[in-house]
């Protein structure tokens, strides 16, 4: 069976944030037996303009990436809710367009959180190893809107050495919501706080999780209260990049 | 336009309730249920000890047994030998000698006596409807609720214990456990408004 | 007071966190447990929202059959469009009946309506006999959840509530002492009513019977001693018969409290009839729309599932930070979120939808399946559309949009907030970030890696 042709959507924020993670895909689906692309023409799935209720731009940019990720095999997004946006919500901002909708639909199938893809359809296990206790927090929307669950999980089971722990509340939403922690950050700072307490109560090394978000948020949080837990997104870890510096800390 | 007419108007034309029966009935047929495993005396016995229901309970052979049941019951937890009966004679043409049987129901004390027409093994409920020997408000001003249940009456599921459709009683209720409150700092408060104590005696 | 103040004040109060943690963390625990003891309650909910659904596809079938049988047992049937049309017609027949004091059964659409004010302002003594609800009218507030109104309130105001008002208090300041000195004052108040007023968890249009749930066993005690008992319901309350309702019936206090069933579920089917020695002479049904059928037909029609649970809000992150009076209107949590806005209108209600993190929780745990992100989302629609939300904001997101949709550009924006943010940076974190003062005041901000991750792929990095 030849190798399939996969698109890798890194996303705004890994592309602005922290490059480190877009590379881990990369390595990891190639390590699964992908032949990655990265199209040159992505910039953001449209979830800001989704979420701000500005619907003619969340359909723009609906269109053009459907154009722009025309033709792969499969679409590969190291985030739950942006794979959302794209798999969920296309078809939904489309729904009254007769001609883009069937091609939002056919994006929508062939759309994969990372984690999920490796795991569900490729069937791949990690070769690495990392002495370590994790915590793993569920990022909303790949958990509700995608079901990523037990991917993360099994796959995290083939690090060698990596000890995963129980949080409590590892359901909860962090507080993150995108432009919810900037248009209301009040609320959004006491939500981020239950959350960090109830990490650092698990006294694990490592927080890991799906969304470069919602790891920004805990992350900067849990360095704001000086708790020593260092937090990377999932696919650092099977990428055999958990060894590297964590979100915060330089290279 | 009478508000009648302008909601109605709003929701346009409405089909025949006699069309939309049978699409209603394959909405519920076959409806998921609790888990509920094991023999339904023994069930809706465990279910009257929950805490939430808080339920004592009894048993007895035949219904000429119950005064003797419901005078342990009132010596052991009331005090007093007096008792609100409905005017069922079922209930009346018992011997009860040994109790004090009052004419009007307390006000927020004493005990009542009532049939429940059956108890259900699922949820630990009794059936109550009203009617003229069958008032409703002694069951809810007493301190303590004394129900008798004919073990043949004890049910299964809720849906085995539901009327047909049509003329139905002024008011049916289901009582599921002491009345119970959480409405001071979550605390749970047994006889908020209606019995605190709930007694059932099963007869057969 | 706007919402930020309302919320700000909430964030401030820590009993009012304490009091939320401890009403909401026992239901979260209770519903959890009673869902395991139901495994097929994922299919059960479906089957919950697919009744409703098809309720509310022939909503005047079924309101036109629950009336006929209402009034074949004997009640008379009123619909009200507006909430004020609802009061008056309650008004007409408390007056009618001559009536100086009614007790009232706890009812979020009483709420809604502002039926408490209509009955003050008609000169008629009210009493609420819900243990919350005589709390909250003895305080003069307004319910802060719909299953506890008053949550908020500690065990030291009650009792100073009570001391004040009963007519023989509590002598000690216990909880059940307390409830104890409710029960004596409140039994006096219910059984010398002269109209008892309810709402209706369901109404049986096959049989015309009103269905009403309490734990107290305060709806019975409340409606059956005076001459009058009247309902006001919403129109989407209506159901095709008693399976169906025995079917929402086991979802609703699972979802509300973890119970199987609420302790007193009742169903009244007209007034006292012949022989009976108890019931109300009269029995009055007020059907009401108020902005129900608008809802139907402006892409709300799904929020017409409710059942009035509570479990959006107990498992909400933002409720269970802010609490109910924060959200400013009738219903709080997600569900109030969706429905103030077409209450009270979007325009003095816009932030309720904005303010949600659309995490989803809220949808998992509802009853009848009600998509609430999808119509909170919906609102935010909406309120862009009509140019509710701040200049800031949309200029800000159409830029960031005109760039997203040219490459070449945006990677040169990229670029040159790669650069500007690094400057904020020490050792990894920016502790200050202008512009972001609302991330930066409460947590640090990741500094961004040297170069975006497309510039770095170009140049053959991997």
């Amino acid at each position: 069976m030849s190798a399939p042709r996969v698109a890798l959507f890194v996303t705004c924020l890994v592309d602005l944030i922290r490059p480190r993670i877009g590379f881990a895909a990369l390595r990891a689906l190639e390590a699964a037996g992908c032949e990655v692309i990265v199209p040159y023409a992505q910039t953001c799935c449209g979830q800001p303009a989704l979420n701000s209720g500005d619907r003619a731009t969340a359909a723009d940019l609906a269109r053009r990436n459907i154009a722009m990720l025309d033709g792969y095999d499969q679409v590969v997004v190291p985030s739950g809710s942006c794979g959302a946006t794209i798999r969920a919500h296309y078809p939904e901002i489309l729904a009254d367009d007769p001609e883009w909708l069937p091609r939002a639909e056919e994006l929508a199938g062939r759309t994969w959180e990372i984690l999920a893809y490796l795991d569900e359809v490729r069937g791949w296990r990690p070769d690495t190893a990392l002495d370590a206790t994790a915590v793993y927090h569920d990022s909303c929307s790949g958990l509700r809107e995608l079901g990523v669950k037990r991917q993360p999980r099994r796959l995290l089971a083939g690090v060698e050495g990596l000890t995963l722990k129980p949080l409590d509340g590892e359901e909860t939403c962090c507080g993150f919501g995108g432009t919810f922690c900037v248009k209301y950050p009040a609320i959004s700072d006491a939500i981020t706080t239950e959350k960090a307490a109830a990490i650092e109560a698990s006294e694990a090394d490592l927080l890991l999780a799906g969304d470069l978000g919602c790891l920004m948020n805990m992350a900067g949080k849990l360095h704001r209260r000086g708790a020593r837990t260092r937090a990377f997104h999932t696919i650092e870890l099977l990428a055999g990049m958990g060894d590297g510096p964590a979100i915060g800390e330089e290279a | 336009m009478s508000a009648r007419d302008a909601i109605l108007g709003k929701l346009g034309p409405a089909r025949p309730i006699a069309d939309l029966t049978a699409q209603a009935d394959a909405l519920i047929g076959h409806a998921e249920r609790p888990l509920l495993d094991g023999d339904t005396i023994d069930l809706f016995l465990a279910q009257l000890d929950q805490p939430s229901i808080a339920a004592t309970h009894d048993a007895v052979d035949t219904l000429g047994d119950l005064p003797a049941a419901v005078t342990r019951y009132l010596d052991a937890n009331v005090g007093a030998r007096a008792l609100y009966l409905p005017p069922d004679p079922q209930l009346l043409d018992l011997d009860w000698q040994s109790v004090t049987t009052l004419h009007s129901c307390p006000v927020d004390d004493g005990a009542v006596l009532a049939i429940a027409r059956a108890g259900v093994a699922e949820t630990g409920s009794l059936i109550f409807e009203t009617a003229p020997v069958a008032p409703m408000l002694p069951n809810f001003l007493a301190l303590h609720h004394l129900v008798v249940l004919h073990r043949a009456h004890v049910v299964r599921w809720l849906e085995d214990a539901l009327l047909p459709a049509g003329p139905q009683p002024r008011a049916h209720y289901w009582v599921t456990g002491v009345s119970g409150t959480t409405d001071i700092e979550g605390q749970y408060v047994r006889g908020a408004h209606g019995p605190r104590f709930l007694h059932v005696i099963l007869v057969g | 007071m706007s919402f930020a103040e309302r919320v700000d004040a909430a964030l401030h109060d820590p009993l009012l966190k304490t009091a939320i943690d401890r009403a909401t963390g026992t239901a979260q625990a209770k519903r959890a447990a009673a869902i395991a003891a139901f495994p097929s309650f994922e299919p059960a909910r479906r089957r919950a929202a697919a009744i409703k659904d098809h309720v509310i596809a022939n909503l005047g079938a079924y309101l036109a059959a629950f009336e006929a049988n209402a009034q074949a047992a004997g009640a008379a049937v009123h619909w009200a469009r507006t909430a004020d049309e609802a009061c008056a017609i309650v008004i007409d027949i408390c007056k009618k009946a001559d009536a100086k004091r009614v007790a009232r059964s706890k009812s979020m659409l009483g709420e809604e309506i502002g039926l408490p004010h209509a009955l003050e302002a008609a000169d008629i003594t009210r009493v609420e006999t819900d243990l919350a609800e005589h709390i909250i009218q003895l305080a003069h507030e307004r319910p802060s959840h719909i299953i506890w109104p008053a949550l908020h309130k500690t065990r030291e105001q009650v009792a100073d509530l009570f001391r004040a008002s009963h007519r023989s208090p509590q002598n000690e300041d216990t909880i059940p002492a307390m409830a104890a000195s409710a029960r004596r004052q409140l039994r006096e108040d219910m059984l010398s009513a002269d109209v008892g007023i309810s709402g209706a968890n369901f109404l049986i249009a096959d049989t015309g019977a009103v269905c009403t749930v309490t734990n107290e066993g305060n709806a019975e005690l409340s409606l059956v001693p005076p001459r009058v008992h009247i309902v006001t319901a919403g129109i989407e309350k209506v159901v095709p018969s008693m399976r169906h309702a025995t079917h929402l019936l086991r979802l609703l206090a699972r979802s509300a409290t973890g119970a199987a069933l609420t302790q007193y579920t009742t169903f009244y089917a007209g007034p006292r009839r012949p022989g009976d020695r108890e019931g109300p002479e009269e029995m009055h049904i007020v059907l009401v729309d108020n902005g129900r059928t608008r809802m139907r037909d402006e892409g709300l029609a799904e929020m017409l599932r409710c059942i009035r649970c509570g479990a959006c809000m107990n498992h909400c992150v933002v409720f269970r930070q802010i609490g109910g009076h924060a959200y400013g209107g009738t219903y709080p949590g997600p569900m109030g979120a969706v429905l103030t806005p077409a209450l009270d209108g979007l325009a003095g209600a816009k932030d309720l939808p904005n303010a949600c993190t659309l995490n989803g929780k809220c949808r998992e745990v509802c009853p009848v399946d009600i998509p609430l992100p999808t119509l909170l989302r919906g609102w935010r629609e909406k309120s862009w559309r009509e140019g509710l939300e701040p200049v800031t904001m949309r200029r800000g997101l159409g830029l960031w949009a005109w760039a997203a949709k040219r490459p070449a550009l945006y990677r040169l924006g990229t670029r040159v907030a790669i650069a500007a943010l690094r400057r904020f940076g020490r050792r990894g974190w920016i502790a200050r970030l202008p512009l972001a003062s609302g991330w930066t005041d409460g947590r640090d901000f990741p500094r961004p890696e040297a170069g975006s991750f497309m510039a770095r792929y170009r140049k053959g990095e991997r």
